[in-house]
């Protein structure tokens, strides 16, 4: 008895070492491709910084519009977005060879699955990005346009319109991710038809003074509009 | 492809056979053949009286079809070219036309560029912008536009108008005393549709790479002037009489004239930021002829419409207020938009601090630039409700008085432009 | 070299202007005369021209350039005498030179025996020779030609204590058209030169003739029925002999004076001239085409006289208020340069003496329709003295050589009738016949080869002309046509390079070939034709079909 717990000890033990001892090398090579990978992260993030700076990517997209989307997004300037970005890939690139060394049963599956699904993260990110961007800049056209045409509730008018496509963001970035994707469509499906029956019927009904307005207005009959204001000019 | 193809080579063979000129006169159009006429008429009329011995020539920029009236077209170009000559006035000279013909109407940007182009090449020395809306333009008013130039005094010339007291708010609240702060020289009417320049002037802005930019296109007259006065070039002002007030066009709407003339305004403040950050000088520009005058005549104003669209506004875009103002400023606007209509009153050294953070706003792009000149329109209205309500009995001295104390107030407050303008990105939205 | 016969002779003539006084002194008195004159003509005939024009050279008190007449039949004794003349007439027909003579018939000098005799008294048979009037106030607003002098058209006589009419200066009283013996005695006066042998009678002042009360007293009816009546004597009596009317009028006017080709075989254009130096100052064709436009048709026997200079003003007379003021500006801001409303210089010094403009201006003399008038000394490009009196400052004497008076007399130079030109730029040193015959490229030699070229082909005289309208203002382009000949003439008249594109559709396949050095030129194609030309340079090509 004695004997076969002190020889399952042993097994134990050496088993023990052994994994030790073959686990130890793939965890100091992991650091390694680790720390590598920090290092060679670090220095293609140094270089493209440079090269963006040189060929003056900032000045072209300040001049494109982009960097104001960005600013608007709390987002850094482009070569520092780009940049950054190609340090987080790269390393965590490594970071995930690093850990497939280490041979740990089912991890190595996790990983591969996570690489094939990370661009589509991606794009669904852009999407979530891109979408808020619009919904940001249209609710605000709306809102500004409702105001200075002197309508009532632009906000009402300005929030539905954000409403509307950050709903539609969500679920084109839901529907990248192939995450309940009947339950999404027909959710949105639901909330835009609402939202536009529910617009029709306000114009429609309540709105009717505020329809002949706009349609006047749209139609050129702009003589008693004329002589309210001044002419600034 | 219109910068491309705006020397055609018919354009050029046309140029080639004008040769060098005195005079210059360009006029832009769309395809309306009877304003077209007349103008070339009123201008042929003004080489008639005042430049008989000149050299000269029309630039005559076109874009559009004249399907609906090609006829009448024809007809009236015929009619002109018989008519226009005056008893015993005949110019001693061929009167060249020159036309450039665009498959689209050309933008002003569009058409002022091939009119500096044809002015360059042809060595204009005195040329001018004439506007096919502008109907009562007389030849002595075209007169006036070329004859400071070509008499070799000045390098720009504006118009000044008679005007109703309640015609052009805008430029009297806004442009005027802001331009004038800033850069220093003093042209009331910085955005018109007709004004005069020097063929040295016309290569100076040629040579500029700015053709291809938005504001250029719309509205290049400002910053043409704004051009001359920060390359030294003498500016002056000449009485062209009754401002008449095109059909089609900005005409009342508000947010449009805003983002033509104050959009505008910011992209030259933006541009040429280097040199007015460090000017502080002010400089009177000289009149030609008399000085601009005011007419009264009853109008029919909806004030209450214009109040509460004020109040609506800075209700309504708070959000985007306070992203654009300086906390304090918004502060003290909102507070305003709560009173009484009756006890209103937007101060000149809040409308003044107002449009400075609007400027540095502009120029930090915080927002969408063209949502924050339309985020103006509410305050514009402000101002000019309390406008309106402050001169309803004044005479035209007394607003003259107002009018130059409110420049004073912008000159006052430049500093805290400059400030505003030099702090470093605030992001906000 | 004998004349040959051609009753339409004047049509291809060159004419030379010249005043027997100024052109050569042979007896060393300081006045020129036949004599004189009758050696020169080989130089005349060298330059190529075909007939000369002879201001008055009859006895006169001389107040007036010799058109103050005393008497009608004689020659100047300053000149010398009729066999002089005689001499003379024949000399230039041996070398086909054809005579034109200066005839004015509208007033005499107030020392013509008629006028003396009219004067004497109010019963005298010559008194109604003449226009008199008890008063000064007869054909009212009837305009004074020479403002600079005279103040009123008529002038008091003190010995028949009554006033006379006068359309020039005081001392040039007019003779009475409707007193029929003045008509008669005129054509005796006529008859007497046309039986010597002169081939034309250039008729002085030709609208003032007749006065009518209420009429501006020019161009009236009663003047053409005149000028009728002795154009039927002339073609009855003396076919082949011609008439030449100076009429200062606007070519509408003058147009009558051609009748239906039964009044005066020839006239001056006289608005043309302005205008050729008005474009080329302008660098602008428009002058010359609108007033060219305003030039009506004129029966074929009929003919223009056309020239740059003259003995008198360069007149603007027939030009706008704002072309006079832009002349005088431009070619005579010095005020002592203008007499009354014209300007007192010759061609090369309204040039500055820019050979190229002055060449330009004879390109242009010799291409347009008419008869080419050229004043003595313009050939060489003299120059004028503006500091002589009246229009004397053009009227110096003619420059031959560099030696003593340029050659022209063998006086003391205080005996001349006038100092010769002696200014470093224009003076007879530097500008004289001599040196330019010697020089192979000067101006005089120009004008000869300018000659011949025109001579050689009646296409100038005769044919017809078509303008072309190129787009650049500054080339003033045409066709002349006359039968089977074609020639296109390309002016630049700016002093600047100049591109020009022709429209030459009609005449595609044509050859053009410059007419100085005979040289081909490409082919008229479909497209508009591109010449480029120096400044003040022109073309003329005879255009083949080959």
């Amino acid at each position: 008895m004695r004997q076969t717990i002190l020889q399952a000890l042993e097994q134990a033990y050496s088993n023990l070492v052994h994994m030790i001892a073959e686990f130890l090398p793939r965890f100091l090579v992991m650091l390694i491709i680790i720390v590598l990978g920090l290092l060679v992260a670090f220095v293609l993030k140094h270089i493209l910084r440079a090269l963006l700076g040189l060929t003056k990517l900032d000045r072209v997209s300040e001049q494109a519009g982009a960097s104001r989307v960005l600013r608007m997004a709390a987002l850094p300037s482009m070569t520092e977005l780009l940049s950054r970005s190609v340090f987080w890939v790269t390393w965590s690139g490594f970071v995930l060879v690093g850990l497939s060394i280490l041979g740990v049963p089912g991890l190595q599956e996790q990983i591969s699955r996570l690489f094939r699904f990370l661009p589509e993260v991606f794009i669904a990110i852009l999407i979530l990005f891109l979408g808020l961007v619009t919904a940001n800049f249209l609710s605000r056209t709306a809102l500004l346009a409702v105001v200075n045409a002197g309508h009532p509730s632009p906000r009402i008018f300005s929030w539905s319109i954000r409403f509307v496509i950050c709903i539609l963001a969500i679920s084109m970035a839901l529907e990248e991710l192939g995450l309940a994707r009947q339950t999404v469509i027909s959710a949105f499906s639901i909330v835009f038809g609402a939202l536009m029956l529910a617009l029709a019927i306000a114009f429609g009904l309540g709105g009717q003074d505020l329809a002949r307005k706009s349609l006047q207005r749209y139609l050129g009959d702009t003589k008693k509009e004329k002589d309210k204001e001044p002419q600034p000019l | 492809m219109a910068e491309d193809t705006f020397l055609a080579d018919d354009l050029l063979r046309q140029l080639m056979s004008v040769g060098e000129v005195d005079l210059l006169v360009g006029i832009s159009s769309h395809g309306n053949a009877i304003a077209v006429s007349q103008a070339v008429h009123a201008i042929e009329q003004s080489f008639q009286q005042e430049f008989i011995r000149q050299r000269v020539v029309i630039v005559h920029v076109d874009g559009g079809d004249n399907d609906g009236d090609g006829a009448a077209a024809a007809g009236l170009s015929a009619l002109a070219e018989k008519d226009v000559r005056l008893p015993g006035r005949a110019s001693l000279r061929t009167v060249h036309r020159v036309k450039a013909d665009f498959s689209s109407p050309p933008s002003p940007g569009i058409a002022l560029h091939t009119i500096l182009a044809a002015a360059d090449l042809l060595r204009a020395r005195a040329c001018a912008v004439i506007s096919t809306a502008t109907s009562n333009l007389t030849p002595g008013g075209i007169a006036n536009l070329l004859r400071p130039v070509y008499q070799g005094k000045f390098d720009f010339v504006a118009p000044l108008y008679t005007r109703h007291k309640y015609q052009g708010l805008l430029a009297r609240n806004l442009l005027y005393p802001m331009s004038r702060a800033v850069f220093g020289c003093g042209i009331r009417e910085l955005y018109s549709d007709e004004w005069g320049f020097s063929g040295r002037l016309a290569a100076l802005c040629l040579n500029q790479n700015v053709w291809h930019e938005e504001a250029i296109r719309a509205r290049p007259e400002a910053w043409m002037a704004i051009s001359a006065i920060s390359s030294e070039f003498r500016c002056c002002q000449a009485f062209l009489g009754q401002k008449s007030q095109s059909t089609k066009g900005s005409g009342t709407d508000i947010v449009e004239a805003l983002r033509q003339t104050v959009g505008n305004l910011f992209w030259c403040l933006e541009c040429r930021q280097s040199w007015w950050l460090d000017c502080d000088k002010s400089e009177p520009v000289p009149t030609i002829g008399p000085d601009h005058e005011l007419t009264s005549e009853p109008s029919d104003l909806n004030r209450h419409r214009i109040f509460e669209m004020f109040r609506s506004g800075v209700t309504e875009l708070e959000p985007i207020l306070s992203s654009i103002l300086d906390p304090e400023t918004h502060a003290e606007i909102k507070s305003i938009a709560s009173l009484e209509e009756q006890t209103f009153r937007f101060r000149s050294d809040l409308w003044v601090r107002t449009l400075y953070d609007f400027a540095a706003s502009y120029h930090h792009a915080v927002i969408n630039r063209d949502h924050l000149v339309q985020a103006l329109a509410p305050l514009y209205r402000g101002m000019t409700y309390s406008f309106l309500v402050a001169h309803s009995d004044s005479s035209p001295d007394e607003m003259e008085a107002e009018s130059e104390m409110l420049c004073v107030e912008f000159e006052r407050q430049k500093p805290y432009l400059r400030e505003r303008w030099k702090a470093n990105v605030e992001v906000k939205s | 070299m004998a004349l040959q016969k051609d009753n339409l002779w004047y049509k291809d003539a060159v004419i030379y202007q010249l005043h027997v006084r100024t052109f050569c002194d042979s007896n060393a008195d300081g006045i020129g005369d036949f004599a004189g004159l009758t050696q020169r003509l080989d130089y005349l005939r060298e330059l190529g021209i075909t007939a000369i024009w002879l201001l008055p050279f009859y006895p006169s008190p001389l107040r007036d350039d010799g058109y103050d007449i005393s008497d009608y039949t004689a020659v100047h004794p300053s000149y010398g005498s009729l066999e002089d003349f005689k001499t003379f007439l024949t000399a230039a027909h041996t070398r086909g030179i054809r005579i034109i003579i200066d005839m004015v018939l509208n007033h005499t000098s107030d020392q013509h025996p008629w006028f003396q005799e009219a004067r004497s008294s109010r019963e005298n048979p010559k008194r109604h020779w003449y226009v008199w009037s008890d008063t000064d106030t007869g054909y009212q607003g009837v305009r004074i030609i020479f403002l600079d002098t005279e103040t009123s058209n008529w002038a008091w006589d003190n010995i028949s204590k009554s006033y006379y009419w006068h359309r020039f200066f005081s001392h040039q009283p007019d003779l009475n058209f409707d007193n029929p013996g003045v008509l008669e005695a005129l054509w005796e006066v006529m008859e007497f030169w046309l039986n010597l042998g002169v081939d034309g009678l250039r008729l002085d002042a030709v609208p003032y003739l007749v006065e009518r009360e209420g009429t501006s007293c020019e161009n009236l009816p009663e003047t053409h029925a005149i000028i009728h009546d002795l154009r039927k004597r002339l073609d009855l009596l003396y076919p082949g002999r011609m008439l030449l009317a100076e009429a200062n009028q606007s070519p509408a006017d003058v147009r009558a004076y051609f009748g239906n080709g039964d009044e005066f075989h020839a006239a001056f254009h006289f608005p043309l001239m302005p205008r050729m130096f008005m474009a080329v100052k302008l660098e602008d064709r428009k002058p010359i085409m609108e007033v060219l436009e305003q030039t009506p048709e004129i029966p074929d026997t009929c003919q223009w006289c056309i020239f740059l200079r003259n003995h008198d003003e360069l007149t603007l007379e027939m030009v706008t208020d704002i072309e006079r003021s832009y002349m005088y500006d431009e070619y005579a801001m010095d005020k002592t340069m203008r007499i009354n409303r014209g300007i007192r210089r010759r061609l090369a010094p309204m040039m500055g003496n820019d050979r190229r403009q002055i060449e330009l201006l004879n390109g242009l003399l010799m291409s347009m329709p008419g008869t080419p008038i050229v004043y003595y000394g313009d050939e060489i490009g003299m120059g004028d003295n503006i500091y002589l009196g009246d229009r004397n400052g053009v009227r110096t004497p003619m420059q031959w050589n560099g030696g003593t008076n340029a050659g022209f007399s063998m006086a003391d130079p205080e005996r001349l009738y006038s100092p010769v030109i002696s200014n470093a730029v224009y003076g007879y040193q530097a500008i004289n016949v001599d040196s330019q015959r010697r020089s192979e490229h000067s101006l005089l030699r120009w004008m000869k080869s300018l000659i011949q070229v025109r001579n050689a082909s009646q296409v100038f005289s005769r044919g017809s002309i078509h303008f072309l309208n190129p787009s650049n203002h500054r080339a003033l382009a045409y066709m002349r046509q006359f039968g089977e000949e074609t020639v296109l003439v390309v002016n630049n008249l700016s002093s600047s390079a100049q591109a020009v594109e022709l429209d030459v559709q009609r005449y595609r396949g044509y050859i053009p070939i410059e007419m100085f050095g005979r040289n081909l030129f490409p082919r008229f194609g479909e497209r508009p034709y591109l010449l480029t030309l120096g400044p003040y340079q022109f073309y003329w090509f005879r255009l083949r079909r080959i």
